[in-house]
């Protein structure tokens, strides 16, 4: 097996949460749950009076923090901030777009799916023929 | 007959770049078809994950629902979680093959349950295990044998303590008597969390084979 070298996070990279209350508790038994001296959590829990404004601000901090490698985040409060999510294009820390109790996961707005659909494109199929 | 031997070389030269060129379309084109392959195969498995994990924590969810059904609403709320400093049980080790320097593909590997004591037990068990890849002085006697045996399975049991203990540790915020519900959602995320790290890789895989066909494609069209 191939060596690795270890990417420049710290040794215990944390996974972030953007979700509802169910599946962010569901996660939180599962211990992932990590609260710093200064009581910032890694998770934001989404509901009704959850702002897009704060869905924003919580993405943008998941995803310049060095200590993040994994974002979790409902599809449907991805939706809500498609735009940043769609933009975002760095290795780590990974967006993971999860389904959620009220919304299943749909294919077609996955954004990393979104990234490779052009390669079965039909104009991408016809400009590849030699 | 002296005008045709050099004329007879250029040909031959001729016909040996062409040879060679064809080669390496060839080998070019090999590539290619593996790099499509190997991005085809991690679309389908990133997929095929996705759907899996749709079912774990529909699960999970299915669980939690229970358990809030019989502890009551007040009692599995995330208004009762621990806004005290501490760290996560449950962490990721991020690395990077070091053969694919120009490529960056993460691998994403989980630590469950790994607290400050924990950690210290899965290093030793590390080190243990590198010692029995070194070779060893040819034992004397079964006894020996025996102790590493039960020491190697004291250590194992101890772990899993433990994880146990962890895992109720974390169930505590919502009391010491939870349903068992409770518990096999908890096991339900876990299962959930593996299946999350599983597909971080496979995206990880798909996107680096992803850009060498997009590459490819590019310096073909160029």
């Amino acid at each position: 097996m191939a060596g690795r070298a270890q990417i420049p996070t710290s040794n215990s990279a944390l996974i972030a949460m953007i979700a509802d209350e169910d599946t962010v508790t569901g996660f939180l038994m599962a211990g992932v749950g990590n609260v710093d001296l200064r009581r910032k959590t890694n998770y934001l829990i989404v509901d009704s009076k959850t702002t897009v404004k704060a869905i924003e601000d919580a993405f943008k901090e998941f995803t310049t923090k060095d200590d993040i490698a994994i974002i979790l985040i409902s599809q449907y409060v991805a939706n809500m901030i498609r735009f940043l999510v769609d933009s975002y294009n760095k290795p780590v820390p990974a967006i993971l777009e999860i389904p959620s109790k009220d919304h299943p996961y749909d294919p077609a707005h996955d954004s990393v799916l979104s990234r490779v659909k052009y390669l079965f494109a039909a104009e991408s199929v016809a400009s590849g023929r030699y | 007959m002296e005008q045709e031997t050099p004329i007879l070389e250029n040909v031959e030269q001729e016909l040996a770049i062409v040879e060679q060129q064809q080669r390496q379309q060839l080998a070019e084109e090999v590539e290619q078809s593996a790099n499509v392959l190997q991005f085809m195969d991690s679309l389908d498995a990133y997929l095929t994950l996705i759907h899996s994990l749709s079912s774990t924590l529909r699960q999970g969810w299915l669980d939690l629902a229970s358990a809030r059904h019989s502890m009551g609403v007040s009692r599995v709320n995330t208004v009762l979680l621990d806004h005290k400093f501490h760290p996560a049980s449950t962490s990721l080790l991020v690395t990077q093959d070091e053969e694919k320097v120009d490529s960056m593909e993460p691998h994403f590997t989980l630590c469950k349950w790994a607290s400050s004591g924990n950690e210290k037990l899965l290093l030793g068990e590390t080190q243990s295990d590198q010692d029995k890849l070194q070779p060893q002085p040819r034992r004397r006697g079964g006894s020996q044998l025996y102790e590493e045996k039960t020491s190697h399975e004291n250590k194992a049991s101890h772990q899993v303590d433990q994880v146990q203990r962890e895992r109720c540790k974390s169930l505590s915020v919502f009391g010491t008597l939870v349903s068992p519900k409770l518990r096999a959602a908890q096991l339900s995320f876990e299962t959930a969390l593996e299946t999350l790290v599983e597909i971080a890789n496979m995206r990880s895989t798909m996107l680096c084979a992803f850009d060498k066909v997009h590459k490819m494609q590019g310096d073909s069209k160029g």
